[in-house]
């Protein structure tokens, strides 16, 4: 049917209008942007702004020795990682991970040529680099893509033949529990692996992000993990003490103070446990029934904080409530405001790189 | 070959045969000095011969004969420069080696063109360095000349063809930067696969990187220093003094030098989030895309030019860093046409990047300190956002974070500008994104920001219009309000937000007038953004008419100037305009849109009381817009208080009575306003006051007062003509 004309149209004309359909589209889209339906970019950037989820589930100990290789188990904790985020990849297939290796190695080859980057004790000879997926990372119930692990080796240039190569540079992408709802907002050709960890010299890093930016056309920005995230370390490693001991709860606090102050606090685990189940108290009743533990609120969280802080109080007479905290670790794990981290337990390593993922969705653009 | 020899020595030998004809009706002295100048060329001829004709081997040394025609040649070449067929002959003199070495080096410091340089003779001239025996110094002077000259070959497809001759050239050492430089100018779409890490190489190589991506493996710098060195040096000075006698007009200018985008800086900086990524192709192409080979894909960095780009519409393929976009007018072109949303995507997902990254994370406040690289980077933005007509949505995004911790005045003009482009905001959101910041920043910062804000949220508001009046109807928005349509945004959601922005800056306008005491700048930038308001139903086809609060329209009445009380009347008039389309339109059963009473009301109120302020002296009576005790008018002292803003006593015109006054009554000494109340001055006075080019207030009188002819009645009995107020509308 014939849309009833109006006095008032002006009539494009007949060429004009072919153009302007095209065009039409940024127009809804824009319009789209409003109506808070999905934008033009599928999200809706700023009008929703997004949170740190306030609160989340206890973590469960994951076992994933078998899902994983023992090598990458153990690179994956014994390691001390640099957490950068990463904007989603573009044309990123799981599937060409060879000829990523490929186009990798030639790539540093080619930087090292230009005498710009790589200096890895002594002279190396070249470059293998190694692209390898770590099934089993990702949470199956959600759609998360595959963490991809990549490790460049090397052998110095004066070394018998049979002399291993060394591993020089780790790193990997993950994407653990993403917000489903953004990861489905993304057209196919995106892949989204919001968090990056690397480990290794700082020339091959820059290296190798150049590379994945000028590769997938994404950006790499640094990770920082503010005072809320190490916050929520604490508790969750807390929380797992009756599961494995977390031997001592450390942390370091950095007071605004001339010249800066920094603290380091450190808590019996039984003492910590013992505070935490009293700020847990209300949920506790309900673990009678053990079904399946209840979330842990933010409020807890700032309670057991809190609860720490003031502790600290009575005894030194200093309010740690003015600076914020710098370092957390525990026999779990170990985390830096910088954006460093260590996950020592393997079982718990799921649920730190969940809240990590969370982080680095956080600090996406768009 | 004297007869060629004969024309291409100069056009003046040829002259002066014709001439010695005719110089028997010329004078004398003509006549002689054309005669010595024929004597002082014929040598020229005569020394050119002797080049083309000299044997072989003949010595050098102690060869007066020689001396005497190289310095000939020499002196023509650089007073008027040679020839194209003298450049022939001299090239092939020297590059032959016909007399050895010493005279060749000579030739080629003095082979100054005088238009063009033939083309064979420098493929001749390649030949002869083929051979080989030429010293190494003199085949890198020849380069240089190759190269100085290049612009003036007059012709380069046969140089094309001997392309791998000269690349064979590559190998030795000494000559490889200038064949590099030379290939760079040669190359246009061939291959090839060098290493090396020299900036010459690099050069040539990045340039066969941009045409064969998937040949180069090596990374070249974004930001190369020029590679290429100009060599022009020997022959600059002489070409362009030759070029200016001359006044030939070969080549535009001698440009040579490798144009790469220089970078001004050549300081480090700690984080480089601004720096757009070259534009270079992509290297890893879908394996479905091989599939395609038969249609070859032209990567975005070849396309030069318009032309080029519609020629290869269809197989254009976009760059592996959609960053590198943003900086040429021609890829944004292509972008808008095709509404590729993942290469969109990309491009905001970097340009989100580039700004959170500068502006909000960087820690240190490192913007303000980087305001250097941060000013021409949103200049880039806001130029490629006018392009485009339209504002990327990661700008929007990162707005409304920045705005909650922007100071107001770094970087204010781009800021703003940025702010102005951020398509229609849903009303639910608009407080918690826009106003709450905007609001927070007007109320703190300076007359200055407070003008700049308005100005932007008058651009804002006209975009949003705009996009309103050409897009709506196409997309089948329903004007009748249906709310079940399947359209993504109804128009009363477009409608809440265009309200809920005019309401907003009716409540800034309203208190920013009041703490600047209405100045006239703000007041100027308020009535400009009514000025967009009062035209939203007529000039953009929106069911939409919001009034002015009282806040703005009575300083806009009273103040001081008379230009904002003619841009008041005109917007009155753009009202009364709009209000009484909408009431014929509803009339005439096109249910388009109705205008509540309230509106007419309030529209009416305003009218009567400018009506009755300006021109019928009764301010303050009551049912008056502004009412005062009283006692408090009495207290004030002032005589007649109701005719203290008509036409007379509005500070805004006074002195226009005073001026009548004295021109109507010359003679009188005490200036009596109050006489021209009188009704045939007055009726003077009106035409005068008309006269000094206020057109909004003569539109305005002519529209709603009636003058009857006789012009009989004083201004105290002038009728409204109430056309729009009362009973017209009034239901």
């Amino acid at each position: 049917m014939e849309p009833p004309q109006r006095s008032m149209v002006r009539t494009p004309h007949k060429s004009v209008l072919v153009q302007r359909r095209s065009k039409s589209r940024s127009y809804r889209q824009s319009y789209r942007s409003c109506s808070g339906g999905p934008s033009r970019l599928c999200l809706t950037p700023a009008l929703t702004a997004r949170r740190l989820n306030t609160s989340r589930r206890p973590p469960k100990s994951q076992d994933i020795t078998d899902k994983l290789k023992a090598e990458h188990l153990a690179l994956l904790v014994k390691t001390r990682w640099k957490l950068s985020y990463v904007t989603p990849l573009y044309r990123f297939r799981h599937t060409q991970l060879r000829s990523y290796s490929r186009q990798l190695s030639a790539f540093i080859a080619a930087e090292q040529q230009r005498g710009v980057a790589v200096e890895v004790e002594g002279t190396q000879s070249g470059f293998r680099v190694s692209f390898s997926m770590l099934q089993g990372l990702a949470s199956a119930e959600n759609d998360d893509p595959e963490t991809v692990l990549i490790q460049v080796h090397s052998k110095p240039l004066l070394s018998r033949q049979d002399e291993p190569q060394k591993l020089v540079w780790s790193g990997w992408l993950t994407c653990i529990s993403g917000n489903p709802e953004y990861l489905s907002s993304l057209p196919r050709d995106f892949t989204c692996l919001p968090l990056f960890g690397s480990s290794g010299a700082d020339g091959l890093t820059s290296v190798v992000k150049s590379w994945i930016q000028q590769t997938f056309d994404c950006c790499l920005g640094r990770l920082e993990l503010n005072h809320t995230t190490l916050q929520w370390l604490l508790a969750l490693w807390t929380n797992c003490h009756a599961q494995s001991n977390i031997q001592q709860l450390n942390m370091v606090w950095t007071l605004p103070s001339a010249p800066p102050l920094q603290v380091s606090f450190t808590v019996d685990p039984q003492d910590a446990w013992d505070l935490w189940r009293s700020v847990r108290k209300a949920s506790a009743q309900e673990e009678e029934e053990e079904e399946e533990e209840s979330c842990i609120d933010v409020e807890e969280v700032t309670r057991f904080l809190h609860g720490l802080k003031s502790h600290f109080y009575r005894h030194f007479r200093l309010e740690l409530s003015a600076g914020s905290l710098s370092q957390v670790g525990t026999a779990l794990g170990w985390a830096a405001v910088s954006g460093r981290i260590k996950m020592s337990s393997s079982r718990y390593v799921v649920t730190t790189l969940a809240l990590l993922t969370e982080c680095a969705l956080l600090k996406m653009p768009i | 070959m004297a007869e060629t020899l004969n024309l291409s020595a100069s056009d003046h030998s040829s002259l002066d045969h014709s001439g010695s004809s005719r110089s028997g009706n010329r004078s004398l002295r003509i006549a002689e000095k054309q005669k010595r100048k024929k004597e002082a060329e014929e040598p020229f001829v005569v020394a050119l011969r002797y080049f083309a004709d000299v044997e072989a081997g003949t010595p050098v040394a102690g060869n007066d004969e020689f001396e005497k025609n190289m310095e000939l040649v020499e002196e023509e070449a650089y007073s008027r420069g040679l020839s194209p067929e003298a450049i022939s002959l001299m090239l092939e003199f020297a590059m032959s080696l016909r007399m050895g070495n010493t005279p060749c080096a000579r030739v080629l410091k003095f082979l100054i063109p005088a238009s063009v340089v033939p083309q064979d003779a420098v493929v001749r001239a390649v030949v002869w360095l083929t051979v080989g025996k030429i010293p190494a110094g003199t085949r890198v002077l020849f380069l240089k000349w190759f190269l100085t000259m290049f612009d003036m070959i007059d012709g380069k497809d046969q140089l094309r063809a001997i392309y791998g001759f000269i690349f064979s050239f590559i190998m030795d050492e000494n000559m490889c930067p200038f064949v590099c430089h030379l290939l760079y100018l040669l190359t246009r779409k061939e291959s090839g696969k060098q290493d090396g890490r020299q900036p010459f190489l690099l050069h040539l190589l990045s340039l066969y990187k941009v045409f064969c991506p998937e040949l180069v493996t090596l990374s070249i710098p974004s930001r190369m220093r020029t590679g290429f060195r100009n060599h022009i040096s020997p022959w600059k000075s002489a070409l362009i003094a030759v070029q200016k006698r001359n006044s030939v007009q070969v080549a535009p200018s001698i440009s040579l030098a490798f144009t790469n985008k220089e970078k001004s800086s050549s300081r480090k900086r700690k984080h480089d989030h601004l720096e757009l990524p070259a534009l270079s192709a992509v290297v890893n192409r879908e394996p479905q895309t091989e599939l395609f080979c038969s249609r070859k894909v032209v990567p975005m960095a070849q396309i030069r030019s318009f032309d080029q780009m519609l020629e290869n519409m269809h197989r254009i393929e976009l760059p592996a860093q959609m960053g590198s976009l943003l900086d040429s007018s021609l890829a944004l072109q292509y972008l808008d046409c095709v509404q590729d949303e993942s290469a969109l995507l990309r491009l905001n997902f970097w340009l989100g990047y580039a700004l959170q990254e500068e502006f909000l994370f960087a820690g240190d406040g490192g913007s303000s300190q980087n305001s250097a690289e941060a000013l021409p980077f949103l200049n880039k933005l806001l130029s490629a956002q006018h392009f485009l007509q339209e504002g990327f949505s990661s700008t929007e995004a990162f707005l409304y974070k920045f705005l909650k911790v922007w100071d107001g005045s770094l970087l204010r003009p781009q800021i703003l500008s940025l702010l102005s482009n951020i398509p229609v905001v849903p009303s639910s959101q608009m407080g918690r994104l826009l106003f709450e910041p905007l609001m927070q920043l007007f109320f703190t910062s300076s007359l200055f920001f407070k003008c700049g804000l308005m100005e932007c949220l008058n651009n804002m508001l006209s975009k949003w219009l705009t996009w309103h009046s050409v897009y709506a109807l196409e997309d089948d928005l329903d004007i009748s309000l249906n709310s079940h349509t399947s359209t993504n945004m109804t128009l009363t959601g477009f409608k809440d937000s265009v309200m809920e922005l005019i309401n907003f800056v009716g409540r800034l306008a309203s208190v920013g007038l009041q703490l600047e005491n209405s100045h006239t700048l703000l007041l100027s930038f308020v009535l400009d953004f009514y000025e967009t308001v009062c035209d939203t139903f007529l000039k953009y086809g929106l069911p939409l008419v919001v009034l002015p609060p009282p806040g703005v329209f009575y300083p806009a009445l009273f103040a001081t100037d008379p230009v904002s009380v003619d841009r008041l009347a005109h917007i009155m008039n753009r009202y009364k305009v709009s209000l009484t389309s909408a009431k014929s339109q509803e009339k005439l059963g096109e249910q388009s849109f109705r205008v509540s009473r309230q509106t007419f009301h309030e529209f009416n109120q305003y009218l009567i009381n400018m009506v009755n302020c300006l021109w019928n002296s009764k301010m303050f009576e009551p049912g008056m817009g502004v009412q005062l005790g009283e006692e408090l008018l009495l207290r004030s002292g002032v005589p007649e208080p109701w005719t203290s803003f008509s036409f007379i006593h509005h500070p805004a015109f006074m002195g226009y009575a005073f001026n009548f006054h004295q021109r109507c009554w010359p003679g009188r000494k005490d200036t009596d306003l109050n006489s021209i109340k009188h009704p045939k001055p007055w009726s003077w006075y009106v035409e005068y006051l008309m006269n000094q080019g206020y057109d909004g207030l003569k539109h305005f009188v002519q529209c709603n007062l009636t003058l009857p002819p006789g012009a009989g009645d004083g201004p105290d009995n002038q009728q409204v003509d109430l056309k729009i107020s009362g009973r017209t509308f009034k239901k």
